[in-house]
């Protein structure tokens, strides 16, 4: 995780702050180790590596993180799908250029998720090539097990920040709420929103962190599972939610939709949430809550 | 795909969410501040002598995180000046004579709205003060940029302020005074616990400047009649301030270091330093106090005298203010922080000048000590 993270307790002492943080950096740490498809020791390469072959056994905790991948890809109607990855290798980031139909038409082919074969001897990848890419969970999964692990070891005012998701234990000393700023799409170096929280967590998905120009169109990150092509919709979307991992995938499934659609998905949705569109119009349940 | 009915995706993902070993957390947004009110008292006393007691009360509402807009209203309440006359027939000068303030009672309030526009706030304020023998009107407008994710703000002022000075001794007496100022400050967040700001404050004044209450009296050694000398000053003051402050916090400690430098000059020839350091330590159960102490020290106007000078000068006043000395002001302030946003001040502060504090040396010779305390209680709402 290239970017910045911090954890941040308050505590009556400073020893015990310190060994909590450190089990929450370790626990992070471990699930990096086990899902990262950069390490080609991780559980997730292994599982790629045996793409078009034999099972790889799983544990408890993969199983369940599967189960929900499988909840999102249901949820979205299949625009949450963990094995499009794959699609990222027409679209490179370095270069400005927008992949043709022949380009991506390979690509598709081993998109598709129902066709992970998960049962007792573990998981199986049919076609050789397919992957599995824990990009729109891990890091979010990997916020809230820093949390418990906090928790555990009897933090009650608390903050873990990975690169920009979050959650948050408890209200500073004092009740104070912490407060978290929403950046702006297009201005980098400019806040959106300023927002106080005293619990929950933070999750935000926005075209700006990590995307392609082209002709002065950008195309983001999140790719469109049944075509390849960038998603088009809203600009950046935060949500407020009982876990970063719901919060996460919450905003991430928005923002596959279209403009329109993304906001009558968060309207269902009924989290708190902030969601800025391609106008630059602002939809904001959270300062102003009812509206 | 829209979920079957309202909140059954969530209800969906939670359920999902659960199987794994992870927290369910409620979800709490405080309660972003909307505004705060507060009233308190100052009860300033002088020599023992003179005693001021202002009553104020500020109301600040933010709209929307839009519109900000606050209100302040001051009466001071000032009684008991009365004349001092101390001669010396050996020679040595004399103190000057005030004539009795009959100022009993000054009002004042102040008006400001904000607007913010994106990174940019920009506001409007109006400020006006009545006493019997003086009336202050003054507008002012002030813009602040933010930059780099708000770690960084710029400001830039501009006001104007018109005087009217009067007497209660004299009636033929309504002067105007005009003064135009100009503010640019910076500020920046150095770190989670450190913060800087740095401001210039540039002043022009055209107008009566005199004290019509003042006039000083000088027996010359060997006996013979007093000169005497109404004050009489420039019709024109510029002036220039440049105000820094600094402060940091040490979690570890649960306390916050304060630390402000002051620089002043004026083209009246008083240039003036002022050091102030505090230190704001959390105590449990919501407690915090403040002890500060603030150095300052300043030349003499040039044309401040404590006698009056032969040949008379046309610009003449012995106005200590405008002596050259230094000064000691600890203070203590201790707040209570309570459940809802409430808060109760209490400060005691007591401020003694003496022309040997002069940093470097040179103070005014026969510099009459002036010794003043001061007692705050206050209390504020956040809401």
């Amino acid at each position: 995780m290239a970017a910045e993270n911090e954890i941040q307790i308050h505590a009556d002492d400073a020893a015990d702050a310190r060994v909590a943080a450190q089990r929450a950096v370790d626990e992070v740490r471990r699930i990096e180790r086990k899902y990262s498809r950069y390490r080609e020791d991780s559980l997730l390469s292994r599982i790629n590596a045996s793409a078009g072959g034999v099972p790889v056994p799983i544990d408890d905790e993969t199983r369940a993180l599967l189960d929900y991948a499988d909840r999102c890809w249901q949820q979205s109607g299949g625009l949450f799908d963990v094995t499009s990855g794959v699609l990222r290798r027409a679209w490179r980031l370095d270069v400005a250029r927008v992949p043709t139909d022949a380009e991506l038409a390979p690509l598709l082919a081993l998109v598709g998720w129902p066709r992970v074969e998960r049962d007792g001897a573990g998981i199986r990848l049919p076609l050789a090539g397919m992957e599995l890419d824990f990009g729109g969970l891990g890091k979010e999964y990997a916020v809230d097990r820093a949390l418990a692990e906090l928790s555990a070891c009897g933090m009650a005012s608390a903050l873990v920040n990975l690169a920009g998701d979050l959650a948050i234990l408890g209200p500073q000393p004092g009740d104070v709420p912490w407060r978290v700023g929403i950046r702006h799409p297009s201005r980098p170096q400019s806040l959106a929103a300023s927002l106080a929280v005293s619990a929950g967590a933070i999750a935000t998905s926005g075209d700006y962190e990590r995307f392609v120009e082209v002709d002065g169109v950008r195309h983001s990150h999140l790719l469109d599972p049944r075509t390849g092509r960038a998603a088009r919709g809203l600009r950046s979307v935060t949500v407020q939610g009982p876990s970063c991992l719901v919060a996460g995938s919450a905003a991430t499934i928005a923002m596959l939709h279209g403009e329109a659609e993304g906001l009558r998905w968060l309207d269902d949705l009924g989290l708190p949430c902030y969601a800025i569109g391609s106008d630059g119009r602002v939809t904001d349940s959270f300062t102003r809550p009812g509206r | 795909m829209a979920a079957d009915r309202p909140g059954s995706a969530l209800a969906g993902l939670l359920q999902a969410a659960v199987a794994l070993p992870v927290l369910v957390l409620p979800m709490r947004a405080g309660a972003v501040q909307a505004g705060e009110a507060g009233a308190a008292v100052l009860s300033y006393r002088e020599r023992g002598l003179m005693k001021v007691t202002e009553p104020v009360a500020w109301v600040r509402l933010d709209l929307d995180g839009q519109w900000e807009f606050r209100a302040s209203g001051v009466v001071d309440i000032v009684s008991g000046a009365s004349p001092r006359l101390v001669t010396n027939q050996s020679g040595e000068p004399v103190q000057s004579l005030t004539g009795a303030s009959i100022r009993d009672r000054r009002v004042g309030g102040e008006l400001g709205v904000m607007r913010r526009v994106g990174d940019v706030k920009v506001g409007l304020s109006h400020t006006r003060s009545d006493e019997d023998d003086y009336r202050s009107r003054a507008i002012g407008a002030q813009a602040a940029w933010e930059f780099d994710e708000r770690l960084t703000t710029f400001t830039a002022g501009v006001g104007r302020a018109g005087d009217r000075v009067r007497s209660a001794e004299n009636p033929g007496l309504d002067e105007p005074r005009r003064t135009d100022e100009y503010l640019i400050g910076v500020a920046r967040v150095l770190s989670p616990t450190a913060v800087v700001q740095t401001s210039l404050q540039a002043s022009r004044g055209r107008g009566w400047y005199n004290d019509p209450y003042k006039l000083t009296l000088t027996f010359p050694p060997g006996g013979g009649l007093p000169v005497l000398a109404r004050d009489i000053r420039p019709n024109h003051r510029a002036s220039l301030a440049w105000l820094t402050r600094y402060r940091q916090r040490f979690p570890s400690l649960a306390g916050t270091l304060q630390a402000e430098h002051r620089y002043y000059r004026d083209d009246w020839g008083i240039r003036a330093h002022a050091l102030e350091a505090g230190w704001s330590q959390d105590l449990p159960s919501g407690w915090s106090v403040r002890p500060a102490l603030r150095y300052a020290t300043q030349s003499a106007a040039s044309f401040y005298s404590p006698t009056v000078p032969q040949p008379v000068p046309a610009v003449h006043s012995s106005d200590q203010r405008l002596g050259a000395y230094g000064s000691l002001s600890p203070s203590l302030k201790v707040v209570k922080t309570l459940d809802g946003g409430l808060s109760l001040e209490a400060s005691a502060g007591w401020y003694v000048n003496a022309s040997r504090w002069r940093a470097g040396g040179g103070g005014t010779p026969s510099f009459e000590t002036l010794r003043a305390s001061y007692v705050l209680m206050g209390v504020k709402r956040d809401f």
